[in-house]
């Protein structure tokens, strides 16, 4: 679903598990957090904060 | 004397018969499938009952000419045993003969096996690791133009007694169309499989080219599709899976509910749960938190947890009662209700209330999911299914409120008296309305405020009146819960409500044959 990101809780090099938060997007007045779908290493970080973003638009890349 | 050398001769003779079914016989065939990463049926099976053991049925099953070497078992082993103590038949498919396929008399035992779990009321477990009908000397209408009775078997079977079925390898075609009749289904990742086709055929018959992983793993049936219910780490987490689901139901519908351990404290004051639900109503918490604290102490076995996860479906234990809960999870979503969610919510009705588990509500809504991914997934269709399910459910409810109790979502949530709740409950936190505030005030009082002097404060001023209606303690004013309780309160109140409630409720029901699932 779309939504703005508010904020964003990892950085690049950080070391995730899968189901860690990564980033709190706001949606029908309700704060969401996107969790990583997999344990990794965020290598890229592709949204900033303040962006609105739409279903499957990659927000992170994890290696 | 001769009588029993005669006796010993014989026996040894079946002794000698026996052990060649074994693993210890077949050490070609058991480095193969171990090569594979598998185990064996046979080391399933000792996983799986109560100190391993089972009484084998159909395990001698032969052609006429009495050669068992080419089959044996024919494939399939079956069997019944027990799982703490109680009867559980099991139909394990051996991978190491024809690839699991089933044979003449593999499905011979197959149909015995359910036609005993029909007449005496026993779980079926189904271990799935193989082909559909065998193809090698059976790719022949004499064989198959008749079929089996095997379909509508199970069919007769859901709803009676338990029924799992443990993916633990190719569970393409047959194995998924038995799986499909399973309340639960479990798939090991990395090796187990599951689709109505696997890459040869989809290959073979489109041209197009497809891992096996990929079309049917774990990852894509469990985690993208919800398929299957369960994802294991590994065939131990799978069989510990089975015994765990098994333990909160009754060996049938009749049969009696099971007994946990009641050490948790009965009356035990929830004392975390005063603080769990933020007071920002835009902030997300762990409703798994909540459970956990209300649910005897490490009662907790979540289904589905990485599919439709806005909701939360969870077998758990009150004072040893095993309960089904079922909540939206803020942290997920907001807790919206998507089609996965109502998906999931549906079938977890259905299988509490065919084995006598009450439903514990906790809402947290702030509505059904919306936008175009929503219809695509046919929200409309499956939200329908989870009210439909709830509608047709006999078995004890209760509702608590824990913060946003929005829309169609908090009645198809429990909410309110539609479905009878034996409990409607609110904590203090609750905020009861038929639409999001900010929405509703930017659909019905857009001109109003458009037309005043200063837009945004006079919004924001009706915003304010709105949410002054909305409080738990209205809610209660209008008889809409029956208490506002205490969050520390609520093991308490949640098991003094069971212990009240009657077993199973007459529904009002004309005198018509069959409900008709919604669109």
């Amino acid at each position: 679903m779309a939504g703005t990101i508010i904020s964003i809780e990892g950085q690049v090099g950080e070391v995730v598990d899968a189901e860690e938060t990564i980033a709190i997007m706001e949606s029908m007045k309700m704060e969401m957090s996107i969790v990583a779908p997999a344990a990794g290493t965020i290598s890229e970080i592709l949204v900033a904060e303040g962006d609105a973003v739409v279903e499957n638009q990659p927000l992170v890349r994890i290696i | 004397m001769t009588g029993n050398d005669s006796f010993g001769e014989k026996w040894s003779e079946v002794e000698v018969a026996k052990a060649a079914l074994l693993d210890a016989a077949r050490s070609a065939a058991i480095t193969r499938q171990h090569k594979r990463g598998k185990k064996t049926a046979r080391e399933r099976l000792a996983l799986l009952f109560d100190e391993g053991r089972f009484d084998e049925q159909g395990g001698l099953v032969s052609p006429p000419n009495g050669d068992r070497a080419d089959a044996p078992a024919d494939g399939v082993i079956t069997g019944i045993g027990r799982i703490d103590g109680r009867f559980v038949a099991v139909a394990a498919q051996d991978f190491s003969v024809y690839g699991g396929s089933v044979g003449a008399y593999g499905g011979a035992k197959i149909q015995r096996l359910m036609d005993q779990c029909l007449a005496q009321g026993i779980p079926l477990v189904l271990l799935l690791d193989g082909g559909g009908h065998r193809i090698q000397g059976m790719q022949d209408s004499w064989h198959f133009a008749r079929t089996g009775t095997f379909f509508a078997d199970m069919a007769r079977l859901t709803g009676w007694v338990p029924i799992v079925a443990a993916v633990m390898g190719d569970g393409f075609a047959a194995p998924t169309n038995f799986a499909a009749f399973a309340d639960l289904v479990i798939m090991v990742r990395g090796i187990a499989t599951m689709g109505l086709t696997g890459p040869a055929l989809v290959k073979a018959a489109t041209g197009e080219t497809i891992g096996k992983e990929e079309l049917g793993g774990a990852d894509v049936q469990v985690d993208q599709n919800g398929l299957a219910h369960l994802g294991a780490a590994n065939e131990e987490e799978a069989l510990a899976a089975i015994r765990r689901y098994l333990s909160y139901l009754p060996s049938n519908a009749r049969a009696a509910p099971t007994e946990g351990t009641r050490d948790d404290p009965r009356d035990r004051s929830c004392d975390m749960l005063v603080d769990v639900v933020p007071a920002d109503t835009r902030k997300p918490y762990d409703v798994r938190k909540v459970i956990r604290e209300i649910a005897d102490r490490d009662s907790v076995f979540e289904i589905q947890p990485s599919w439709g996860a806005s909701a939360v479906t969870a077998f758990a234990r009150m004072d040893g009662r095993a309960v089904g809960f079922i909540a939206n999870q803020p942290m997920r979503l907001g807790g919206m209700l998507t089609a996965p969610a109502c998906e999931k919510i549906a079938r977890f009705i259905a299988i509490c209330d065919a084995f006598g588990l009450p439903l514990l509500y906790l809402i947290d809504i702030p509505g059904f999911a919306i936008g175009p991914s929503a219809e695509k997934a046919m929200l409309g269709r499956r939200s329908g299914k989870m009210i439909a399910e709830l509608a047709h459910a006999t078995v004890p409810r209760l509702s608590l409120v824990l913060r946003k109790g929005y829309g169609g979502g908090y009645v198809a949530m429990c909410g309110g008296r539609g479905f009878m709740p034996d409990a409607a409950l609110a904590w203090p936190t609750a905020e009861i309305c038929p639409m999001s505030i900010e929405g509703s005030v930017d659909v019905a009082y857009r001109k109003d405020y458009e037309a005043a002097p200063e837009p945004a404060t006079r919004r924001q001023e009706i915003i304010d009146g709105m949410r002054a209606m909305i409080s738990s303690l209205r809610a209660a004013g209008g008889l809409g819960v029956d208490n506002i309780i205490h969050p520390a309160d609520t093991r308490r109140v949640f098991n003094d409500v069971l212990s009240r409630a009657v077993g199973r409720r007459q529904l009002p029901m004309p005198p018509k044959f069959r409900a008709i699932a919604p669109i």
